[in-house]
C-alpha cells in the first residue's frame, strides 16, 4: 500500500507535561501516564466504552439476566444492525462536515422500492438487490451534486431530501403495506450462517470464524506494537499489554459461544463487521480517508495541500446514499415487508450514534468504530429499557439525556484540556 | 500532575452521570413496569401486551384495563406501547419471546409487518391474539377479538341516511355528501368503509347523494395515519374545489379525530353559523372531545365501542388458551387475513348523538360526567 497523505489534524502524542512527568516519575508513574495519556487521547470513545458496559450490566442485572441471554443478544445485534449501518456512513459524513438528513426517508424509499420490484414485479431478489444498491448511489449523487458542485449546504439538500423520499415512497407504495418477500431476501435480516459440520452444542461456523477472530487480533496488537517499539514510541508496559491481549480475547470467546449456543452468526453481523473492517481501514489509512479528515478539520487548509474538496464531498454523499439503500434494505427483509413509515426518525437515530461515539460538530473528529459503540449505547438502552418493561415515552427522555450527556462531557473535557 | 487529576476528575464525572442516568431510569422504570408481583398468583405466567401509541387515549385504556383484568385473574403482565413505529413493536415483541411470556396480545402498528416475529413466537409455542386489528400474511395468530367493524360503518351510514330523512321517504333530496376513511395500512379501514358504502351505495345510485367531489374510491378518501390534520387539509381542498356555490349536508368520518379536523375545516369557511349550519358529520370511539363536540351540537354522532368489553373478550380468550381450554368465538368465516380464517369474536358497536350520549356512554362509566364540563 502507498504511503497516506498524513493531513490528519490529530496531533501526534501531545509530549506534553505528563510524558515529561513520565520519565522521572518511575515505572508504576510511567504505566499510569502511560493510560491516562492513552486515555486523553480519546477520551469520549474510552468514556462511551465504559458507559457501554455500565449501561449492559445494569440492564443485565435488573432485567434477571436476559439482556445477555444468546437469544437477546441476536435479537440486539438484528434490531439495531440499520441504525449501524446508517451511524457508519453518518459519522463519515459529520467527519467531513456535513450532515445528512435525508438517510431515514430514502431508506424507506429503497425499501418501498425493493418491495414493488420483488412483491409486485417478481424481480430476482440479488438482481433487485443491486438496483437498489444503484438507487442509493444515485440519490446520494444527486445530494452531493447540490451540495459539493453548486454549493447549497448540505442541511438544506438533505432537508429536501427527506421531503423528496418520504413522498417517494407513499407514491410507490400508495400508503399500503406489501409483503411478503422470498425467503432468500428476508435471510438478509434475520438469516444466519448454515448449519455444518458435526453435530455439537453449538454452530461449528460460528465457532471457527471466532477463532479466527481472536488469532488476527491477537496477531495484529502484537505487530502493531512491535511496529511501535521498533519506531521508538511509547508503549504499555508488557503486564499491561498482555492483560489488554486477555481482555480482547475473553471479550470475543464470550461473543462468540454467545452467537453459537444460539442459531449462530447472523448474516446481518457478517455485513456488519465487513462494514467495519473496510470502513476502519479506508478512514484509517486510505488517501480519500485522510482527505475526509483534511476537509472536515479545515477545509481551506486541506484544499491549499490539494485535496479535491468537491469530489470528497461528493464522494462521502454517494457513500452514504449506498448505504442508506442497505439499511433499508435490511429493515425491509427484518420486517419482511415494505412499509410506508419506514425509517422515520433513523436519521436522528444514527446521528445521536455518531455524536456519541465521538463525533464533533464541527467535523474533522470522530471513527467509524466510535459510531458504532454509539449507536451500541443507544441499542443496548432500546433493548434493556424495552425487556425492564420502560415505555417508548421515557426511552426518548433517557435517550435524550444520554445524548446531551455524553456530548456534554467532551466539550466540558475539552475545555479543561484548553485551559 | 494537575492534568492528571482533571483526568481522574473526569472519568470519575463520567461514571456518576451514567450511574445517574441509571437511576434515572430505575426510578421511572418502577412507575411503569406493570410486570412485579401485586396478584394472587405469580406463578400463572406472563402475558405480553403491545399496544401501538400512548398518543391516543383508547390505547391507553385499553392497555389499562386488560393489565387490570389479567392480573385479576392471577397472570403478570408485561404492557408496551410502540410509539406508532413498527420496528419498535417488532422490537417489543421480540423482547417479550425472550422474556419467556406466555401469550401475546397484540394490537399491531402495521398489520403486514408482524410474520416474521410471529413466526419466532409460534417456535417459542406462544400463542398470540390479534386484538382490534387483524395480523394479516400470518399463519401464527391463534384468535381475533374486535367489534363488528362492518357494522361501525353500517352505523355510521345508516345515521346520516336517517337524519336527511331518507330512509323513512320525509324528504327526497338531493343531497351533497363527502366521504373520508381511515388508514390505508389499518385493516380495519376497508370494513368501516365498506359498511357504510353498502348502505349509502343505493342512495347515491338513486341520486338522492350527490358526492360533488367524485371521490367515492377507497384509495381515493383514506386518511394517512388516521391524522385528524391530513383530513382537515382535504376537507379544506374539497370545499373550496366543490362547494363554492353549494353546500355540503353530510360527511361521512371514520374516526373521531378526523371528524374534529373535518369540522375545523367547515367552520373556517363560516359553515355552523347563522343560515349555513354544518352538516352531519359522523365518528368513532367516542372520545371525550367528541363527546363535548356532539354536546355542544358540532359533531352529529360518533359510534362507541366500549373498549373494557374489548380488554375482557381478550382476557377471556387468554385464560382459555392458557387454561387448555377453547375461546369462546362467534365468527368463524369473515376475517381471513390472505393466510388463514381467523377464529373471531365480534363485539357490537353503539351508535350515540345528543340523545344518548348519557345512557350510553356516561351512565356505563366510560367516560365520567366531570370530564364532559
Amino acid at each position: 500500500m502507498g504511503s497516506p497523505v498524513k493531513t490528519d489534524k490529530n496531533p501526534p502524542p501531545p509530549a506534553g507535561g505528563a510524558a515529561a512527568a513520565v520519565k522521572d516519575g518511575g515505572a508504576a508513574a510511567g504505566a499510569a501516564g502511560l493510560l491516562l495519556q492513552a486515555a486523553r487521547r480519546n477520551m469520549r470513545q474510552y468514556g462511551m466504552i465504559i458507559a457501554l458496559v455500565l449501561i449492559a450490566a445494569l440492564f443485565q442485572i435488573w432485567s434477571g439476566g436476559i439482556l445477555l441471554k444468546p437469544q437477546n443478544v441476536t435479537n440486539l445485534i438484528g434490531q439495531n444492525s440499520y441504525i449501524l449501518i446508517l451511524a457508519i456512513g453518518m459519522m463519515v459524513v459529520i467527519i467531513a462536515g456535513h450532515i445528512d438528513l435525508s438517510v431515514g426517508s430514502l431508506a424507506a424509499f429503497v425499501s418501498a422500492a425493493a418491495a414493488v420490484m420483488i412483491i409486485h414485479h417478481h424481480v430476482p431478489w440479488p438482481l433487485a438487490l443491486v438496483a437498489c444498491l444503484l438507487i442509493g448511489a444515485i440519490a446520494g449523487a444527486w445530494q452531493g451534486y447540490f451540495i459539493a458542485y453548486v454549493g447549497i449546504p448540505s442541511f438544506i439538500v438533505t432537508l429536501a431530501g427527506m421531503l423528496l423520499f418520504r413522498g417517494g415512497t407513499q407514491i410507490f407504495l400508495e400508503g399500503q403495506s406489501i409483503s411478503p418477500f422470498p425467503r432468500g431476501f428476508q435471510k438478509i435480516g434475520n438469516g444466519f450462517l448454515p448449519e455444518v459440520g458435526p453435530h455439537t452444542n453449538y454452530h461449528n461456523l460460528t465457532l471457527l470464524i471466532g477463532l479466527v477472530v481472536i488469532a488476527i487480533a491477537v496477531v495484529q496488537e502484537i505487530r502493531d506494537r512491535r511496529q511501535q517499539l521498533a519506531y521508538d514510541l511509547d508503549v504499555l508496559p508488557r503486564n499491561f499489554f498482555l492483560l489488554k491481549l486477555l481482555a480482547i480475547v475473553a471479550c470475543c470467546v464470550a461473543f462468540t459461544m454467545t452467537l453459537a449456543s444460539y442459531h449462530g452468526v447472523p448474516i446481518v453481523l457478517l455485513i456488519l463487521a465487513g462494514l467495519l473492517i473496510v470502513f476502519g481501514f479506508v478512514m484509517r489509512n486510505a488517501v480519500i480517508g485522510r482527505h475526509v479528515y483534511a476537509l472536515g478539520g479545515n477545509q481551506a487548509a486541506a484544499k491549499l495541500s490539494g485535496v479535491k474538496d468537491k469530489r470528497v464531498v461528493f464522494l462521502v454523499f454517494v457513500n452514504m446514499g449506498v448505504l442508506a439503500a442497505l439499511a433499508g434494505l435490511v429493515y425491509a427483509a427484518r420486517l419482511n415487508a415494505g412499509v410506508p413509515q419506514a425509517g422515520i426518525n433513523f436519521e436522528l437515530e444514527a446521528i445521536a450514534a455518531a455524536f456519541i461515539g465521538g463525533a464533533s460538530a464541527t467535523g474533522g473528529v470522530g471513527t467509524v468504530l466510535g459510531a458504532i459503540i454509539g449507536g451500541l449505547v443507544l441499542g443496548v438502552l432500546n433493548n434493556g429499557m424495552s425487556l425492564v418493561g420502560i415505555g417508548t415515552d421515557y426511552q426518548q427522555v433517557i435517550k435524550g439525556l444520554v445524548l446531551l450527556a455524553a456530548v456534554g462531557f467532551d466539550v466540558w473535557n475539552k475545555r479543561k484540556v484548553g485551559s | 500532575m494537575r492534568i492528571a487529576r482533571a483526568a481522574r476528575l473526569r472519568t470519575a464525572a463520567a461514571m456518576v452521570a451514567t450511574l445517574a442516568l441509571g437511576a434515572t431510569a430505575t426510578a421511572c422504570g418502577q412507575s411503569d413496569n406493570t410486570g412485579g408481583g401485586g396478584s394472587k398468583d405469580g406463578d400463572k405466567g406472563t402475558i405480553g401486551i403491545a399496544m401501538p401509541t400512548k398518543s391516543s387515549e383508547r390505547w391507553i385504556a385499553d392497555g389499562d384495563n386488560m393489565v387490570k383484568q389479567f392480573k385479576e385473574q392471577g397472570y403478570k403482565t408485561d404492557l408496551q406501547y410502540g410509539d406508532d413505529k413498527v420496528e419498535n413493536q417488532v422490537a417489543q415483541i421480540q423482547n417479550m419471546i425472550t422474556k419467556g411470556d406466555k401469550l401475546l396480545v397484540i394490537a399491531a402498528i402495521d398489520g403486514s409487518a408482524l410474520s416474521d416475529v410471529l413466526q419466532q413466537a409460534h417456535d417459542a409455542g406462544i400463542k398470540v391474539i390479534s386484538y382490534d386489528r387483524l395480523i394479516l400474511g400470518s399463519e401464527n395468530v391463534d384468535y381475533y377479538a374486535t367489534f363488528d367493524n362492518y357494522k361501525v360503518g353500517e352505523l355510521q351510514a345508516g345515521y346520516i341516511i336517517e337524519k336527511l330523512g331518507l330512509k323513512d321517504g320525509s324528504k327526497k333530496g338531493p343531497f351533497n355528501i363527502e366521504l373520508f376513511a381511515g388508514s390505508p395500512d389499518d385493516n380495519n379501514t376497508k370494513y368501516f368503509f365498506n359498511g357504510a358504502m353498502d348502505t349509502l351505495k343505493p342512495y347515491i345510485e338513486k341520486k338522492q347523494l350527490v358526492v360533488k367531489s367524485g371521490q367515492t374510491e377507497l384509495n381515493q378518501v383514506t386518511t394517512l395515519r388516521w391524522d385528524g390534520a391530513t383530513a382537515q387539509a382535504r376537507m379544506d381542498d374539497l370545499l373550496s374545489k366543490s362547494y363554492t356555490s353549494d353546500d355540503v349536508d353530510a360527511v361521512l368520518s371514520p374516526y373521531d379525530g378526523i371528524s374534529r379536523g373535518i369540522i375545523s375545516a367547515l367552520k373556517s369557511v363560516s359553515y355552523g353559523t347563522g343560515k349555513k349550519p354544518l352538516p352531519i358529520v359522523t365518528g368513532q370511539d367516542a372520545e371525550v372531545a367528541s363527546i363535548k363536540s356532539i354536546i355542544a351540537g358540532e359533531q352529529a354522532q360518533t359510534v362507541y365501542k366500549d373498549t373494557r368489553e374489548l380488554a375482557k373478550v381478550a382476557v377471556q380468550m387468554g385464560n382459555a388458551v392458557l387454561t387448555g381450554g377453547k375461546p369462546e368465538t362467534n365468527d368463524s368465516k369473515t376475517y381471513d387475513n390472505g393466510t388463514k380464517v381467523v377464529p373471531t369474536y365480534l363485539l357490537p358497536p353503539v351508535s350515540v348523538d345528543k340523545s344518548n350520549y348519557k345512557e350510553t356512554v356516561v351512565d356505563s362509566g366510560y367516560i365520567k360526567e366531570s370530564e364532559l364540563q
